[in-house]
């Protein structure tokens, strides 16, 4: 498997820089590439804003105008839906319960893959291939949901934050991300500190973490979204209200109000701007994660 | 090699891990309990004066909204007649239920829960060569649901209610209701307004829809989004060809009867029908949406069940009746409600505050309180005191006194183990409805197939 | 793999020998204890008859799940048809999501005005969540008067979307929505890695568009394009929540995940709980899933050793 990237920044290749401008024809076809583009972006466009729009309109409607008329703008803008959804449900338990699964699982399994990854990446363990072996072959695993779940009851885990997390602290994908971006980390590295007398952990947390930047973003964005999005996992673990996840209190929230779309369209609204909101902070974490070449050093 | 070491290393781990679970009591699931913030001493409890009941009660229910409605103001009131007590109520998907009750049984994280939302009346039949036992009574098998026969308010509530919520001569689950899914709302004003009478036949359905179409209404709706919600109009339709449903159930199981002989080609036939009669606008909406949905009045028909008469009444300003599904030519087998247990709770064996469920139970089932909720959620009372006296209840009052109600074949019909996903028949309108099929003698045929080859 | 290096910072003995190995414990440990020692206990429970009830005792039942899934009358059938039905939602999936991915990273690498906007309102949905994704879409595919119903209409087409017989498709349509902005991401993360002087070099010797691509950006895009393939393979075969949040458990949609949820937490409609059944049924999808994703692996390294030797 290969990491995402590990090339020399360089944003914003463009194409056309390198055709010849002058020539007219040149310039009549970049026009014309151009609007294509445009073209297929806006068709593209449609499809992602349209379900938000419908989502927008609904949520103004009453229940009658919704059922007449479930699809065009609305007749006028109360808020009614909103104060009403936001008092029956508990979103922002919801939310906060999302960026603590989140954030804390996250942070744990980066940090203890790290310490995973490093051993296996340079051999400094007996039996690193072999445990390489086990991490790809366990890509393919299917979620071992039943002996999890009787695991986690009878170590009292279930129905409990800790045991929720405790779920999150493994991903196969991640780990072979970091082996392969250490193995590019030129082994000259680890000799050299060790001359100087610098340990083990402290080698690892201040000198290989920094150097290793973007493939830890990279495995970071792509863990916590995993974590974000799941809601088979919070519907077997979790029973009680105040742990729920976004993901599962709004299911839960559709079981109980879903006949009433006007609300439902409201309450799906108000939790998706929080998260659009924390999105636009995290956007240039996230994408640079991705794109983690880009932000080497 | 080195593979092999590690596989008989991971091996061990297994071993060691499934050896160490199993024989444990459960997980201490979360407890936010309200034990410590309130030891009154000025006690207001006139309801079980002597003695002071303490702690949390977790209570599971599923969604159903003027029933989670009910049970909120219930659960305050005994709070406030109970200082020492919260009570920790959960509310799911009805879908949810089995999946629920077997995680929180499973974590003795549930003190009173909806085991079923249908009630007990199908164990596995002696006739039942091969099949499944139904996940309630797994439950009952493994001890994990109390038994509640020597508690003085089972005997609150009616007989069949009763031994319909028995296991092998035990009460383990408290019937709090009928409903009725067999049956279909009738917008009246619409009815006088295109000027057809209500159908008491099938012949007289389908063609007061034709008159209706023509007049610019819809003729009827469903939730068919949910999937579950068409098939009420296919047991109305299943109860009026074959009124003996536990009999039917046998017979299939026997082969005495199939779903392609003659009477059960005319079925599917009727659910072809009924498919094409169902509006287009059916697919898009839930169960309890198509009520509401119902509400705006340019509907004739709601093949739906009787527990949204709530939402109707409340929605509706045109005036409407409740009748059974007329699915059969002759309008005296028309007469049957079918129907099941609705809402019923059962006790955990291993709750840690049986007292404190036992008076819940018993509050609730207090003569005034049940008339109330089911008045509140438009069951069919099953204590015999109470009766329903909104316009469901006029509606239905003549049918249920002649006892023209009977439990359907949904609680009847356990399927055969290798069985297709074709073999319940009862469900077949749906995929008539929603183009699995298209031809009903094939639909027919290919659930008999289906059936047979779990036999 | 050779994994014979010395331990470098090994020299001072004691814990300095041992701190690889403690530090790396943790990590194994959970891995170990939630990942693979589950997996693992999922085969020995293949061979029971649990129900995952607590008090109902165990018993071996050898491979007699296996042969119920697989053999056993129509339901073997409909097994096999979400077996089927899983591998087509996989190749449509991952080969839909990886054209549109790429496509989408193309356009929107040009320099276009509002290029930022598209770029962020493709990603969106990957942070909305699959409970959001679902909403939005069973509100946009509504029928009797919803926005794809009026076109549907207008076009003089008809459908039930995820209600209808062929709602399997239309999950395919919001799986592919719902993550085409990752792929394009990581697509445009390769692209933005190419360097320059490749393209100038490739723009002298007279290349120009779909040249240029074929010859410069593809070879280059390959570790992008490798990771994207395992992701969409892998993801898409185990992939099956937006079936829970969109259509339900339901006749002509199941893929294999599903089937094991349900089995195994009593979402069948009828049935009880059988772990033991469903455990077969997980090991039945690991069987097909390792298959495919060994082949892609294989397939990935070959192309890796072609273009980046």
């Amino acid at each position: 498997m290969s990491v995402l990237i590990d090339n020399q920044p360089e944003p914003d290749i463009v194409i056309e820089r390198m055709v010849p401008p002058r020539d007219p024809r040149a310039r009549r076809k970049r026009a014309l590439r151009k609007g294509i583009s445009y073209g297929i972006l806006f068709l593209f466009a449609a499809f992602y804003v349209g379900p938000l729009l419908v989502l927008i309109f609904a949520s103004f409607k009453s229940l009658p105008e919704f059922f007449r008329n479930p699809t065009g703008l609305p007749e006028s803008f109360s808020l009614g839906n909103f104060t009403e959804a936001w008092q029956l449900a508990n979103f922002p338990g919801y939310l906060m319960n999302s960026l603590i699964y989140t954030g804390v699982a996250t942070t744990l399994f980066v940090i203890m893959s790290v310490f995973v990854a490093f051993p296996i990446a340079r051999g400094y363990v007996r039996g690193a291939g072999a445990l390489l072996t086990l991490y790809v072959v366990a890509l393919f695993l299917p979620p071992a949901l039943i002996p999890q779940f009787q695991l986690i009851l009878n170590l009292g885990l279930y129905n409990t934050r800790q045991g929720y997390i405790l779920l999150f602290l493994i991903n196969p994908i991640g780990l072979i991300i970091l082996v392969n971006y250490i193995k590019s980390i030129p082994r000259e590295l680890d000799e050299s500190a060790a001359i100087d007398g610098c340990g083990y952990v402290r080698f690892v947390w201040s000198i290989l973490i920094p150097l290793i930047k973007p493939a830890i973003a990279t495995v970071t964005v792509i863990h916590a979204i995993g974590i974000w999005n799941e809601l088979i996992l919070a519907t077997v673990y979790l029973t009680n209200d105040e742990l729920y996840p976004i993901t599962r209190g709004l299911i839960v929230f559709e079981g109980v109000y879903g006949s009433d779309w006007p609300k439902l369209a409201a309450a799906v609204l108000m939790l998706m701007m929080p998260m659009l909101v924390l999105f636009m902070f995290l956007q240039r974490f996230i994408i640079s994660g991705l794109t983690s070449g880009a932000v080497k050093g | 090699m080195r593979i092999k070491r590690w596989t008989a290393a991971l091996t061990a781990l297994v071993l060691v891990a499934a050896a160490c679970g199993g024989d444990d009591d459960g997980g201490t699931a979360i407890d936010d309990s309200a034990t410590d913030d309130t030891t009154t001493d000025d006690t207001t409890a006139e309801e079980s004066p002597g003695e002071d009941l303490q702690g949390t009660l977790r209570v599971l229910i599923h969604q159903n909204p003027p029933g989670v409605e009910f049970m909120e103001n219930f659960n305050s009131e005994f709070e406030a007649a109970n200082p020492g007590v919260t009570i920790n109520m959960s509310i799911v998907n009805a879908d949810d239920i089995p999946t629920v009750n077997q995680t929180r049984l499973n974590a003795n994280d549930i003190d009173v829960t909806t085991v079923s939302v249908t009630g007990f009346a199908n164990p596995v039949q002696p006739y039942m060569t091969d099949a499944d036992t139904p996940y309630w009574q797994q439950l009952i098998e493994a001890g994990l649901l109390m038994d509640l026969s020597d508690q003085p308010f089972v005997q609150n509530y009616d007989e069949a209610a009763i031994e319909d919520g028995s296991f092998n001569g035990s009460v383990y689950s408290l019937n709090l209701g009928r409903t009725i899914y067999s049956g279909m709302f009738v917008n009246l004003d619409l009815l006088a307004e295109v000027g057809v009478d209500v159908p008491t036949t099938w012949d007289e359905l389908v063609s007061a829809c034709d008159a209706v179409d023509a007049a610019g209404s819809k003729c009827m709706i469903a939730g068919g989004q949910d999937a579950w919600p068409v098939f009420v109009g296919s047991y109305g339709l299943l109860g009026a060809l074959y009124p003996d449903q536990e009999g039917l159930v046998q017979d299939l199981w026997t082969g005495d009867a199939a779903w392609n002989d003659e009477q059960g080609q005319e079925l599917f036939d009727k659910y072809a029908t009924y498919a094409s009669l169902l509006d287009a606008e059916s697919a898009g909406l839930t169960g309890d949406s198509a009520a509401q949905r119902y509400t705006v009045g340019d509907v004739a028909f709601g093949p739906m069940g009787a527990w949204n008469a709530g939402p109707i009444d409340d929605g509706a300003d045109f005036e409407w009746t409740y009748i059974p599904f007329p699915g059969s030519d002759d309008a005296a087998d028309n007469q049957t409600l079918f129907g099941k247990y609705d809402m019923a709770f059962a006790v955990s064996a291993e709750t840690p505050v049986a007292d404190l469920a036992m008076a819940y139970l018993d509050a609730f089932s207090e003569p005034a309180t049940y008339n109330a909720f089911a008045n509140a959620t438009n069951y069919l009372p099953t204590q015999p005191t109470s009766t329903l006296d909104n316009t469901l209840g006029q509606a239905t009052a003549p049918l249920l006194q002649a006892g023209n109600f009977t439990v359907g074949f949904e609680q009847w019909w356990v399927g055969p183990k290798g069985a297709g996903q074709w073999a319940n028949a009862s469900q077949a309108a749906l995929w008539l409805y929603n183009g699995d099929f298209t031809d009903p003698v094939q639909a027919a045929d290919q659930s008999q197939a289906d059936l047979e080859s779990g036999l | 793999m050779a994994a014979k290096t010395r331990n470098l910072f090994g020299g001072g003995g004691g814990f300095a020998r041992l701190a690889p190995w403690l530090m790396l414990i943790p990590g194994l440990g959970f891995y170990m204890l939630i990942g693979v020692g589950p997996s693992l206990a999922t085969f020995v429970y293949s061979l029971t008859n649990a129900t995952g009830i607590r008090g109902i005792p165990i018993g071996w039942v050898g491979f007699a799940n296996y042969q119920e899934f697989l053999l056993e009358g129509a339901r073997s059938r409909d097994n096999l048809a979400a077996l089927r039905r899983t591998l087509i939602f996989m190749v449509l999936v991952t080969s839909i999501q990886f054209g549109v991915g790429l496509l989408m990273a193309v356009l929107v690498n040009q320099k276009l005005r509002g290029r930022l906007v598209f770029r962020t309102m493709f990603f969106v949905p990957v942070i909305l969540g699959v409970a959001v994704q679902g909403l939005m879409w069973k509100l946009f595919l509504r029928p009797g008067g919803g926005p794809m119903d009026s076109i549907f209409g207008f076009l003089g087409l008809e459908s039930q979307f995820l209600a209808g017989s062929n709602a399997f498709y239309w999950v395919i349509v919001v799986q592919i929505w719902a993550n085409a902005g990752f792929t394009m991401i990581i697509f445009l993360a390769g692209m933005q890695t190419i360097p320059a002087d490749l393209f100038e070099a490739a723009a002298v010797d007279g290349a120009t568009g779909w040249k240029l691509f074929r010859n410069v950006t593809w070879p280059q895009l390959t570790p992008a394009v490798n990771t994207n393939f395992l992701l969409n393979i892998v993801g898409s075969l185990q992939a099956w929540m937006l079936f829970l949040v969109l259509t339900g458990y339901k006749n002509g949609t199941q893929v294999l995940g599903y089937v094991v949820y349900a089995e195994a937490f009593g979402q069948t409609g009828t049935a009880s709980f059988r772990q033991g059944y469903a455990a077969a049924a997980s090991i039945v999808l690991f069987a097909l899933v390792l298959m495919l994703g060994m082949s892609a692996n294989a397939f990935v390294k070959r192309r890796e050793r072609k273009y980046m030797a």
